[in-house]
């Protein structure tokens, strides 16, 4: 059996890594992180013309119909570039159009994302930062042929750049997401501070904002499936990116405990110093193994599919968070300045940890898999 | 206009480079590979020549199976199609059989324009392109920077030293190498990777191409290749301030020629 990636995806590999050194150097994030969006709009549009905007969706809707795996290759070179931008939240929320929308919906949404025309994010934390979307509270009140909505979300990733947010609230049926375009009356969005500046996050209050009832995204009698199933293939990207971020704090490091001279010796020639590196690199592989898989699993329809996902998105929160603590461990001083870009990764990595669910999160979902439904 | 441009796969440039057993050459088992730089620059004039223009690109490449991952990643970045010469007969080449295996190639195909790279990251003989158009008979210019076409044909500028220039009129057909960092260099987007899977490569062998595989044996030999050695010394340099001063520049601009 050959797990390896296909020549395509090595070449579609390879060629995002280039364009990422390239295109994101570091002082190019830090210059982006500065700013109030971390939203860099050329870098978008080379984006889109590279056609990732479009990776995975299918092609009727201008995409080129890709699957999970080659959509990782991509993403875990954006980890490694430690992209600033609303790609991830912009694939959340075009996978929930893909799978909750109607057939006038996905065209109205789909095509432009494909296209990187249009820049959208998924609306659902509230207070208590709950990702089980049993937790969402926020009422959407029918009047007439209109849903109207009230409360505050937290936590939007992008929400500033955003020129749709997918809102996630409930009626008396249950779930519904309501489409909210950019500057519709009554949303006011706000800056959140955050550990990671190069990810955006943002409280997002609706006073009132009308959504009429034909727009809500209600192609689907499962709409928790809907939105479980689109959050499944979030998980996956973020868990690539992970990886990225990983295997650059990983090289980074080696590549420290090589070069920096200690009682006139390298530090990697001191076991303590290997047995950190032996251990991120252990944890990355690893990593990277869950990720594919899960990535596999979600685009084969395998029934494995959820639990591979919350599988691999616990190891990757635990595994990124500890690479990122190691490669600082092993960096010493330098590992805490400014100066060093390390911290950038560390702190993508501990954003992405609770994102979509931490560790504990995914594994009481593995646990539920497991024990629960075989009971 | 009908552009064949030859890309060669030579080693990363960071590759951790090991010195083979027989000492002739470095190992290559644990390598990984890319196109050569100034031949990417190569297809990158061609596919700027070609949307300007019209016409077609194609990207050839001689070397085993692997090769063929240049020609691909050439074909997703804009060529049309690929050649590639695959034998046994191939392996182990001088720069002169190297050279002839593409003017076999490049003759039978017939083309308006062969661009190759000024010269290849690991031998660095900066030959082929040059020993391919003696074979074919045809004008060349080395070190080119830009490329213009007018209605007699090419007008080309090559690099001198020290900054010069030289523009040079020449007609087409002709083979030309172009220099490293002439233009910027596209990345393979997706629609073009998903595109190249349908688009052809033809391999060629040296039967095919009428070689006799005698004629390409190599009139060069690696006997023996050497890592650079690394060292460094501590001199003291003594004497008044005027005398120290002079020394310094002496030795930097004569030994260490930093300047």
């Amino acid at each position: 059996m050959d797990f390896d990636l296909s020549k395509a995806q090595k070449l579609l590999q390879q060629s995002s890594r280039d364009f990422f050194v390239r295109e994101c150097k570091p002082e190019r994030v830090r210059e982006l992180m500065a700013t109030e969006t971390a939203y860099d709009e050329s870098l978008w549009r080379a984006i889109a013309d590279q056609g990732w905007t479009g990776l995975i969706i299918p092609e009727e809707y201008g995409g080129l119909g890709l699957g999970l795996v080659d959509l990782v290759a991509v993403v875990e070179e954006m980890g490694r570039a430690c992209l600033p931008g609303p790609f991830l939240s912009t694939l959340w929320a075009a996978a929930l159009i893909e799978r909750a929308g109607s057939e006038g919906q996905r065209k109205q949404y789909l095509e432009p994302i494909s296209a990187g025309d249009l820049k959208a994010t998924v609306a659902l934390l509230e207070e208590e930062a709950d990702w089980n979307p049993a937790a969402v509270t926020m009422r959407a009140e029918k009047d007439g042929k209109t849903f109207k909505l009230r409360g505050r979300k937290e936590y939007v990733t992008d929400a500033a750049v955003a020129d749709v947010i997918i809102c996630v609230a409930r009626d008396n049926d249950g779930l519904v997401f309501l489409p909210v375009e950019k500057g519709a009356r009554g949303v006011k969005i706000t800056p959140m501070s955050g550990l990671d500046q190069t990810r955006k996050l943002y409280s997002v209050d609706f006073d009132d904002v009308a959504i009429q009832e034909a727009d809500a995204l209600a192609f689907t009698t499962k709409p928790q499936d809907a939105f479980e199933a689109a959050t499944d293939i979030a998980n996956v990207a973020i868990c690539a990116e992970m990886v990225g971020l990983m295997q650059w704090t990983l090289d980074a490091t080696v590549d420290y405990a090589k070069t920096r001279q200690q009682f006139g010796r390298s530090i990697g020639i001191y076991q303590a110093v290997q047995h950190q590196c032996a251990d991120m690199y252990l944890m990355t592989e690893s990593a990277r193994s869950a990720a594919y898989y899960a990535a596999w699993t979600v685009s084969e329809n395998d029934p494995a599919a959820k639990l591979a996902v919350s599988v691999a998105k616990s190891y990757c929160s635990d595994g990124a968070r500890e690479v990122g603590n190691r490669g600082v461990q092993v960096h010493g001083g330098i590992g805490f300045t400014w100066e060093h870009n390390i911290h950038l990764y560390y702190k993508r990595a501990k954003s992405s940890e609770i994102m979509f669910g931490d560790a504990n999160y995914h594994r009481e979902k593995v646990a539920s898999k497991v024990i629960d439904e075989a009971d | 206009m009908k552009i064949i441009v030859c890309l060669k796969q030579v080693p990363k440039n960071d590759s951790v480079l090991r010195i083979n057993e027989q000492g002739t050459w470095i190992q290559d088992r644990d390598l990984t590979y890319e196109i050569n730089e100034s031949d990417a620059y190569g297809l990158e004039a061609a596919l700027q020549l070609k949307e300007k223009h019209g016409g077609e690109v194609i990207a050839l490449s001689l070397g085993p199976a692997r090769v063929q991952s240049v020609i691909k990643e050439a074909l997703a970045r804009g060529a049309d199609r690929g050649i590639h010469l695959e034998d046994t007969a191939f392996d182990n080449l001088d720069a002169y059989g190297i050279g002839t295996a593409i003017a076999a190639a490049t003759k039978a195909e017939g083309f308006d324009l062969l661009l190759t790279g000024l010269q290849s990251d690991d031998y660095g003989f900066a030959q082929t392109g040059v020993i391919a158009a003696e074979l074919l008979g045809l004008p060349h210019t080395t070190i080119v920077m830009d490329v213009e076409l007018n209605d007699a044909g090419l007008r080309v500028k090559r690099e001198l030293e020290n900054g010069f220039f030289q523009w040079v009129n020449m007609p087409a057909p002709a083979v030309l190498t172009i220099q490293s960092g002439i233009n910027t260099l596209r990345y393979a987007t997706l629609k073009g990777i998903m595109a190249a899977k349908k688009k052809e490569i033809k391999k060629l062998d040296a039967a095919t191409l009428g070689i006799d595989a005698a004629s390409l044996a190599p009139r060069m030999e690696f006997r023996r290749i050497y890592l650079p050695q690394k060292n460094k010394q501590t001199q003291f340099i003594e004497g008044s301030a005027g005398d120290i001063a002079a020394k310094l520049i002496d030795k930097l601009k004569n030994e260490a020629r930093v300047f």
